[in-house]
């Protein structure tokens, strides 16, 4: 550990820095505070031949390694140096697809605890990805003119936000349940037209709604059906009643009582080989 | 046993970090990520671990052998199962003596007696003459008064005989005894021997020349004394051979008079052969009134001349009948492990002997009984007589001359006479020791017939030492204040008697003293017994007081602690002037609601933990008051772990009344919920879902009054804010509620759209409790927080098909199947089994008020030790519960200090890999589905967690240990537990007082890589630590209710946030530990994989950095920035990051 303390600090910083094929590293720091730096492994986002993906070719940055405290925001200013940013997206792992546009329920969807995470940076220009390759740092997230908040500043700014908005919410519960239920209304009337009607082939599909409800296809009411059929046969079958089956009974309790006693034999086996038997 | 992880387990000793190797082959954890099947199957059975039984048909099916059919029969009569046939075949293999052994004490006992019969004689002397004996050997007896009369030579034994166990093939290791018996010539004796300690001070003469020469001889390795069965006017001599069989075995030489030499008839229980004259110089009182008898000393000289009789009529009723043998040994393990059989006056294997032959005789036990029945003919006999009223005789003849049993009655407080009709077998059992024996026979007795559990291993493999067993224990030390009490008591015949051994004299009427003081308190009172000493020749006998301390156990009767009152009879009554007397100046006349008059006694005790100590105050006023026992001698140990739990301020109690506050807030708000008029649904009912509703908090919450300068106002939302230049504000916890509504057919079917209507209901709740009652809310999508008399509640509403909704799976055909997801388990066990568990263990509060001391200072511990956070609240609350449901073979504490003592045992010693904890609580698991529920438990090992708990509401998951402990911290914990257990009991059993009791709960942090420590300021919870820190800050709270009704700041714990945001970034390179109770540090350990070099990976680069490492690029993590960003998350919380480098390289 310590060798390999001095091993770096001998190093010219300006040397390359190690990176993984394909990637250049760019060194980050929270402020300037800090002696070490965590690295951004950053590459053009490419995809194999074939694979979908829905972020542009060519103009979107794929960032590895984002600390924690680095936020979208910061992360977008950090690269406005290379070009505009279109957009930037923190997320937990690599994934091909953007997010969902709509934003999620802040209410609903809480948003989890940050860690490391990945990011997809959009430029305006393809320039502003070659330009951000070159970039040799190291960044800083927290600066005098951009102050990122951490520790007890965070938490309470956290706290605050996280104090519930009673009407915000009410809104935003009326309006989807107002969708919700106009697509529930939605879809009721369309099975009430298609109730009775054949389908091109004849059939006619029965529902709940209909004249004489029919059993739900669900897993657990085929399962009762097929539980009273066999609790019915069972009422009538005849138990001990031939000498084979007694025999066969006889024979069943001695296995059983043998397997009880392979089972015994291994407890014990083992409770010795823990010396569990010294009473001292 | 002692808490001894064996085998696999100890190789996580404590300080080295391979404790935390996350890939220990055959753990749980590990089996069940490596389900894949083939896997599984394809490993070597892990080691240590139970495998199902796989038998093939044509094994299963097979005809069966006559010999097996016997076999399997004789099983099913002679013995409860075969596993216990085979359990008590394995311990008999263990407990008896080998042959080959046996030989070399043959070969010592001939060598034994070639010596004694060759040291040499001795010319007549005076007995007080003892100027003939050599410098090197004392004599071992104390000579009070010295002036004896009578003549002493010393000539060879006329007879060396072997007596006792060794020859019946009873004994049992590991203390291998063998008495020796030496027939003393006639010569050296005279008449009226049995006087005046003649015949005992010869004995000690005997023994001392033998001593004095066998000494010489390098064929043994000590030669030492001790008394016979603790009585010390008979030493007996102790050799041991030299060399490397120094511990194999013990020869014990006691002289004894040549057969007829005393006369029975002078020996009668109602004999005098001490006289006063004599004894204290001072001749009999001038009334004439006769000599006290002197039962004990006369027992003790018939004692001396049955040694072969006993011997003849044990070998010839358990001679040939191994399974009486197997039986004796049986009980004597049982004795031994309940520390019954040692010290002065025990019930030693010899009595358990005698016993069996007693009942052999009365046809009670037959000859051909297995040894598991014969055990249990003996305890059931044990526990149905009480021989201190009926005692027991096996003499079987009817001659008038003997005395009658009252006679011995009269003399002895247990009575079992021997076949000669004259002594007394359990002369010196003591009344409370026959009642502990029979006490733990019918445990014993009911724990057979249950046939619940693993009664072999509760019966005979647990050891119930005195502190573990009884709920308080108290030390009366030094012993020689009982010299004072005896003459207090005015016990001088019983001196007189017992030679002037004031322990034993006064040990009977103590202990009365004190079971009749403590009456309705007491179940049972025992005493610890005054241990054998053993000295060297050279030395001096060891006085009585330097026998240690006595020490003496309460088990109490938890439903009479309730009441201060002691209640006497009425003032004109005639016992009036005894209760005055017994009670002292304590007792007063009270006036009571009735009209009655009486004497009263009433002790100062406000909380349940004060009560609980009644008994303290009973013990030192009556040992004050009737026997000069100051309080500064007894050493009461009863509460002294109780501070641990004590509120920040209440130094008198331990927040059992705290929490019943809480409580009733909460029924009050729960009775306001049912009453509530304009919800759409009505709510059906209302479930506590939090610790506190079930008393098992640590820390009880208290009413919060924030003073509002300390917080910025937020008036829109009527809520406090923390604010950055003040410290942290206190941390209020919201007692979760769960709210259920009655049943509706118009909730949607969809799992979005059910969040969004109950996030309606959420809303509404808290405007109506804000209408109706007043009551200051807040709601959010998932709940509703309410303040309510200072008191914060989190309401919940449930939906009881929301779970089904989130399982209900569409196969392509439109089968709906349900099928478990996290997110419907995490709302099923927040919802439905949290609930039940509250409620359930609220119930056993009620039955077991020691329930929540009991569990708050097991988790209080736990979290001492910075492990909290992997235990969940539930699990060590449902361990605690066990020692409650399943006390076996104790009885269910009474006493937070006993129940934490049984929770250390239990977690050091369960084996978690092959058992499943079940935690049966309102008793609802029969018998057959506890075996059902343990035969499934092996067949799913692999799949379950490392730490299986089962409850009657689970019987199949173990919800509450499925998110961990990982095997490495369960075994971290049990190692910790067997560190802590025989450290606080000796603390706790060390009569000069406990000492520093708090050692027990301080961690180690010397195990860690890198400690974080933290800044006090931003500790809300800073004073509740266990060390309780002199001055800390003020964190906004008044002592008077204050204008502001704003909600508080909730659920504000910035070590928490910190070490969340620290798991979520660095989780997969260390593991954070840190105690939620004011923990001033948080310990880091790097786990030993994530040091290892790895090939670069889009998906895993979280924290590492690339390096090029003999000319391959590999990641590593990025230590020295990973240490900084460690102090940039916490900023201000973090005071400084210790990294101890030497500790680990990359």
């Amino acid at each position: 550990m310590v060798a390999r303390r001095r091993k770096r600090a001998a190093r010219d910083p300006e040397d390359c820095i190690p990176s993984p094929p394909g990637y250049a590293a760019i060194p980050i720091k929270f402020s300037e505070k800090q002696q070490a730096s965590h690295y951004l492994y950053v590459r053009a986002h490419g995809v194999r031949q074939g694979t979908k993906s829905t972020w542009p070719q060519k103009r979107t940055l794929f960032v590895l390694n984002v600390p924690p405290y680095c936020t979208e925001e910061s992360l977008s200013r950090l690269l406005s140096s290379c070009g505009l940013v279109q957009s930037v997206e923190l997320q937990e792992k690599p994934d091909l697809a953007e997010s969902p546009k709509e934003s999620r329920s802040k209410f609903f969807h809480p948003k989890p605890v940050p860690g490391f995470q990945v990011a997809y940076v959009v430029f305006q220009k393809p320039s502003g990805v070659s330009a951000a390759l070159a970039l040799k740092g190291p960044l800083l997230v927290s600066t005098e003119s951009h102050p990122v908040k951490s520790g007890i500043h965070k938490w309470i700014s956290d706290y605050a936000d996280s104090v519930p908005d009673p009407e915000a919410l009410r809104v935003e519960v009326d309006t989807f349940m107002e969708a919700y239920d106009q697509k529930i209304a939605e879809e009721e009337a369309k099975a009430k037209e298609e109730e009775g009607v054949p389908d091109e082939e004849g059939w006619v599909k029965v529902t709940r709604r209909g004249r004489r409800p029919v059993l739900p296809r669900t897993e657990a009411a085929s399962l009762r059906v097929l539980e009273r059929e066999r609790r019915k046969r069972a009422r009538k079958e005849l138990l001990n009643f031939y000498a084979w089956q007694h025999r066969e009974s006889k024979m069943e309790h001695l296995a059983q009582l043998r397997k009880k006693f392979e089972e015994d034999k291994q407890r014990i086996e083992l409770l010795r080989a823990q010396r569990k038997f010294r009473p001292y | 046993m002692g808490p001894a992880p064996t085998g696999e387990q100890l190789c996580g000793a404590i300080g080295e970090p391979e404790v935390m190797e996350p890939a220990l082959e055959g753990t749980g954890k590990e089996g069940k990520k490596a389900s894949s099947r083939k896997r599984t199957l394809a490993e070597p059975p892990a080691k240590g671990l139970l495998q199902p039984v796989k038998l093939s048909r044509a094994e299963l099916y097979k005809e069966p052998t006559n010999e097996e059919l016997n076999h399997l029969r004789e099983t099913e009569i002679l013995f409860h199962s075969s596993l216990l046939r085979l359990q008590v075949e394995e311990l008999l293999k263990e407990v008896r003596l080998s042959e080959k052994k046996k030989d070399r004490i043959d070969a010592f006992l001939r060598e034994v007696n070639q010596r004694v019969v060759r040291v040499p004689s001795v010319p007549e002397t005076e007995l007080t003459d003892q100027a003939w004996l050599p410098a090197g050997v004392r004599v071992p007896l104390h000579q009070v008064p010295y002036a004896v009369k009578g003549c002493f030579r010393f000539l060879p034994p006329a007879q060396v005989t072997v007596v006792g166990s060794y020859l019946l093939g009873t004994c049992i290791r590991p203390d291998i005894n063998v008495d020796v018996a030496l027939t003393m010539p006639r010569e050296i004796l005279q008449d009226k021997d049995g006087l005046n300690q003649r015949y005992f001070r010869k004995r000690a003469l005997y023994l001392a020349h033998l001593a004095h020469h066998l000494a010489q001889d390098p064929l043994f390795g000590s030669v030492c004394f001790s008394y016979t069965n603790g009585c010390h006017l008979k030493p007996s001599l102790l050799l041991r051979p030299r060399g490397k069989d120094e511990r194999l075995v013990t020869v014990r030489l006691h002289p004894c008079p040549p057969p007829d030499f005393f006369r029975p008839c002078r020996l009668l229980p109602t004999k005098n052969n001490v006289r006063s004259a004599w004894y204290r110089g001072q001749s009999p009182a001038g009334d004439g009134s006769p000599e006290p008898p002197t039962p004990h000393y006369n027992t003790w000289v018939l004692q001396d001349t049955a040694l072969e009789s006993h011997l003849q009529l044990l070998s010839t009723m358990l001679g040939s009948a191994q399974g009486l043998k197997d039986g004796v040994a049986l009980l004597k393990v049982w004795l031994r492990q309940r520390e019954l059989d040692k010290g002065q006056g025990g019930f030693t294997g010899f009595l358990v002997s005698m016993l069996v032959v007693f009942l052999v005789s009365t046809h009670k036990i037959h000859t051909t009984m297995s040894g598991y029945q014969v055990l249990r003919s003996v305890l059931q006999f044990l526990a149905t007589t009480d021989l201190t009223v009926n005692g027991i005789s096996l003499c079987l003849s009817s001659d008038p001359s003997l005395p009658a049993l009252a006679d011995f009655h009269q003399a002895f407080s247990v009575v079992f006479l021997d076949s000669s009709g004259r002594l007394n077998l359990c002369a010196d059992v003591t009344a409370s020791t026959y009642h502990q024996v029979q006490y733990e026979a019918r445990l014993s007795m009911t724990l057979l017939d249950s046939r619940a559990d693993d009664g072999f291993q509760l019966l005979l493999m647990t050891p119930k030492p005195m502190i573990r067993a009884f709920d308080h224990v108290l030390h009366l030390h030094p012993l020689s204040r009982l010299q004072a009490a005896c003459h207090r008591l005015k016990l001088w015949p019983e001196l007189q008697d017992n030679g002037g051994d004031y322990v034993s004299a006064a040990l009977g009427p103590l202990t009365t003293l004190l079971e009749q003081g403590l009456g309705t308190r007491l179940k049972l009172l025992a005493h610890s017994r005054p241990p054998v000493p053993e000295w060297g020749i050279s030395q001096d006998p060891p006085k009585h007081k330097d026998s240690g301390s006595l020490t003496l156990g309460l088990l109490l009767r938890p439903e009479g602690l309730t009441s201060v009152l002691e209640l006497g009879p009425e003032a004109d009554q005639p016992e009036a002037a005894k209760f005055r007397q017994f009670w002292g100046f304590r007792s007063e006349l009270r006036r009571f609601q009735d009209g009655a008059i009486r004497e009263a006694v009433v002790w100062e005790a406000a909380s349940m933990s004060q009560k609980r100590l009644i008994p303290h105050q009973v013990v030192t006023h009556l040992l004050a008051l009737h026997t000069d026992i100051p309080e500064t001698c007894v050493h009461y140990v009863g509460g002294p772990l109780d501070a641990l739990i004590q509120g920040l301020k209440q130094t008198s109690s331990t927040g059992e009344e705290a929490l019943a506050v809480a409580v009733c807030c909460y029924d009050d708000l729960s009775r306001l919920l049912w009453g509530l008029e304009g919800l759409p649904l009505t709510v059906s009912a209302v479930q506590g879902a939090h610790p506190v509703l079930r008393y098992t908090e640590v820390f009880p919450p208290t009413p919060v009054r924030p003073a509002s300068s300390f917080y910025e106002p937020l008036q829109e939302r009527s809520s406090l804010l923390p604010r950055l230049d003040k410290p942290c504000p206190a941390y209020v916890e919201p007692m979760t509620v769960v709210c259920h509504l009655e049943g509706s057919g118009q909730w949607p079917q969809d799992a979005e759209a059910v969040q969004r209507v109950r996030a309606a209901f959420q809303l509404r709740l808290a405007e109506l409790l804000t209408q109706q009652h007043g009551l200051q809310c807040c709601a959010t999508a998932t709940h509703t927080d309410v303040l309510k008399d200072g008191f914060v509640f989190r309401i919940r509403v449930a939906y009881q098909r929301e779970p089904q909704i989130l399982k209900e799976v569409q196969s392509p055909e439109g089968m709906i199947s349900l099928r478990d997801t996290p997110a419907s388990l995490h709302l099923e066990r927040d919802t439905r089994q949290l609930p039940l568990l509250t409620s359930a263990l609220h119930g056993l509060q009620q039955q077991h008020p020691a329930f929540s001391g009991v569990a708050r200072l097991a988790k209080r511990w736990v979290r001492a030790q910075l492990l909290g956070e992997d235990f969940t609240d539930e699990s060590l609350d449902l361990v605690a519960a066990a020692l409650f449901l399943h006390p076996e073979p104790f009885t269910p504490p009474s006493s937070p200090q006993v129940g934490f003592l049984r929770f250390l045992y239990l977690v050091s010693t369960f084996d978690w890999k092959n058992n499943p904890l079940i935690v049966n609580l309102n008793n609802e698991l029969t018998v057959e589905e506890q075996v059902e529920i343990r035969s499934g438990f092996l067949a799913a090992r692999t799949q379950l967690p490392v730490m299986v708990i089962v409850t009657p509401q689970d019987r199949k998951h173990s919800v509450w240990t499925q998110d961990g402990p990982s095997a490495q911290i369960l075994q971290q914990l049990v190692v910790l537990a067997a560190e802590a257990l025989p450290m606080l009991e000796k603390q706790l059993m060390d009569p000069r007082g406990p000492g520093d009791i708090r050692t027990v709960f301080r961690p180690p942090l010397d195990i860690y890589d890198v400690l974080i420590r933290l800044s006090p300021r931003h500790i809300p919870r800073h004073r509740q630590a266990v060390d309780s820190p002199a001055a800390s800050f003020c964190r906004g709270l008044l002592s008077q209710p204050g204008p502001s009704s704003l909600m508080p700041v909730l659920g504000y714990d910035p070590p928490q946030l910190y070490l969340m945001q620290l798991r979520e970034a660095f989780g997969d390179l260390a593991l954070f530990f840190y105690d939620q109770h004011g923990g001033e540090v948080i310990g880091v350990l790097w786990k030993p994989t994530s040091f290892q070099p790895q090939p670069f990976k889009a998906s895993s680069t979280k924290g590492r950095m690339v390096m090029s490492r003999g000319g391959e690029l590999v990641m590593v993590p990025n230590v020295e920035a990973i240490l900084e960003d460690f102090a940039v998350l916490g900023e201000g919380l973090v005071q400084t990051v210790e990294a101890r480098s030497e500790r680990w390289t990359v």
